[in-house]
């Protein structure tokens, strides 16, 4: 059954108010329809869970018309705001292709027989982004002849750069159910727990305590969990789960995600397995200084760019410069809107974050940083959804700050 | 020998209309109300013909055939007359012509698909008509 909105609930969000937002971006740049393809459309503008290769077509007035699978067509029915009749599937059937079936729409049942149609193009780091792929923009191509094609993921970037109320208390409240993974987590490492105890085995005991306080996915696309322990934790800032058995004297990194209505959780903490040498001890002191350093500068009105020269001049003034990478985010929204800050494509270095970015109220980031000593077998990674605010910025995970020796 | 009625023609309309609400109670059209328009491409006689079959609570109320432009109707199938004709003669499932391209749907896919089996009961009873092709 369709969802019904309800102004006066905590998550609340104003979805049609979305769309005609759209519409209005669209009619200010004489696009006719919009043909959206990217998990985060998806997720902006239908408020539910689309993992299936799915459009949006969003005529110039009204609801739009979402095309998914047809395995999951009706599951997305009973879960979105959008009426019954909006949502559509595509499946193999003659006539019911994608093509055929999004050309029809937009040819008899909108009347659009010509004009110009918005769609997604352009390149992520990550896998899933779902920009229209070459089969596709060639074959829709060929079957609308007469429509001019025009990039215009910038619309859908630009309108959820800031976010509203509802979408923040999403993220504080997945932000929370992260803590939960991780008090999990720590009461299990504990008092020797370790001992025998995987990487793979933590990241499940964290996912279970989650769910069970409310996460319904861990949602991140390089290994759900990550966790890292002894010398992968300095490899780098993507390390699925493995099935090591965590060591006296390691490092330990525990990257914690949990997905609530489609925000997205993310929250790392790091230990070291008693017991820990002095050289250990240094790398987590330094690397807990910067942290704060780069958390206490945020702001409306400062750049990524300006955070990254912060950070890298404070690591270098504790002799520990070579060890941190020279970035401290990457973008957030719902769930498909990762990695890049900002809407503007940087015409520098298309589609990555545009260091000159000036941040503004109510604007999202997870706070990243890696730090990483792979010689020495020791690295550390912070992340953490942060809400940029007038003079600071709200840290959504409660989750104290520190790099504490647990045996 | 029983008599054979002309595909299409107004007596195998009349004989589809009597078996289908002889034969299909609603409980086994599951109560449906829906409408549906066969569009039959590159007849024997050059022109384009149409099946058009209505229910109504799980009673079939209307089975039209023609040519030109066929009653609206909530799901339209279009496909050549050899495709239909095999359909109906029972040597093609439904399902598989839509699903190998030889039919093409039009309309709400999610709900077609639900009514997937009620489409095979209705053919299984129009392949019973003695047909003349």
């Amino acid at each position: 059954m369709t969802r019904i909105l309800d102004p006066n609930d905590k998550y609340y969000i104003d979805n049609p108010g979305r769309v005609q937002a759209i519409q209005a971006e669209m009619h200010k740049r004489d696009i006719d329809v919009y043909l959206g393809s990217r998990i985060r459309t998806m997720s902006f503008v239908m408020d539910t869970f689309c993992p299936w290769r799915s459009y949006l077509v969003i005529p110039p007035e009204g609801q739009p018309f979402y095309f998914t699978f047809v395995v999951d067509s009706m599951r997305v029915a009973d879960e979105t705001w959008v009426d019954e009749d909006h949502v559509l599937a595509y499946g193999p059937m003659g006539g019911m292709e994608q093509v055929s079936a999004i050309t029809d729409l937009i040819k008899d049942d909108l009347g659009i027989k010509k004009g110009r149609i918005g769609y997604e193009d352009g390149i992520s780091t990550w896998t899933a982004e779902g920009n229209l792929s070459h089969w596709e923009y060639t074959n829709f191509k060929e079957a609308l002849p007469g429509f001019e094609w025009v990039n215009a993921h910038d619309i859908i970037d630009g309108l959820s750069i800031i976010k509203d109320k509802g979408t923040i208390e999403r993220f504080r409240t997945a932000s929370l159910i992260v803590d939960e993974g991780h008090k999990a987590a720590r009461a299990a490492l504990e008092n020797g727990g370790y001992k025998g105890m995987t990487e793979t085995v933590i990241a499940g005991i964290a996912a279970l305590a989650m769910r069970k306080a409310g996460s319904v996915s861990e949602w991140n696309f390089a290994g759900l969990n990550e966790i890292s322990s002894g010398y992968r934790t300095g490899l780098g800032a993507c390390t699925p789960p493995t099935t090591k058995e965590i060591q006296a004297g390691d490092p330990l990194m525990l990257d914690f995600h949990s997905m609530f209505k489609l925000a997205l959780g993310d929250h790392s903490h790091n230990y070291l397995i008693a017991p820990a040498t002095k050289r250990q001890r240094w790398h987590a002191d330094n690397f807990v200084a910067i942290v704060q350093t780069v958390l206490d500068n945020y702001r409306a009105g400062t750049t990524p760019g300006t955070l990254a020269a912060i950070m890298m001049d404070f690591a270098e003034s504790r002799g520990c410069g070579d060890f941190i990478q020279p970035a401290c985010e990457h973008g957030i929204g719902l769930f498909g809107d990762e990695w890049r800050i900002g809407a503007v494509v940087n015409p520098d270095l298309p589609y990555w974050t545009d260091q000159n970015h000036v941040y503004s109220e109510n604007e999202m980031v997870v706070c990243a940083m890696q730090y990483a000593a792979p010689e020495e077998h020791i690295g550390f990674r912070y992340e953490n959804d942060i809400v940029i605010v007038k003079d600071g910025c709200e840290i959504l995970s409660k989750y104290p700050l520190g790099i504490e020796e647990i045996s | 020998m029983e008599d054979k009625h002309v595909y299409l023609s107004e007596s195998w309309r009349d004989e589809a209309l009597k078996r289908l609400q002889a034969e299909l109670t609603p409980e086994k059209m599951n109560n449906v109300t829906t409408s549906m328009s066969n569009i039959y491409k590159t007849c024997p006689d050059g022109v384009e013909h149409f099946l058009f079959l209505a229910c109504e609570d799980g009673k079939v109320t209307r089975v039209e055939t023609g040519t030109g432009e066929p009653p609206e109707a909530v799901f339209r199938i279009i496909g050549n007359y050899e495709t239909f004709a095999r359909i109906s003669r029972a040597e093609l499932g439904a399902q598989r012509a839509l699903m190998t391209g030889k039919l093409k749907l039009k309309g709400n896919l999610t709900k077609a698909l639900r009514l997937a089996a009620v489409s095979d009961r209705l053919n299984k009873v129009l392949a019973k008509i003695p047909t003349q092709y």
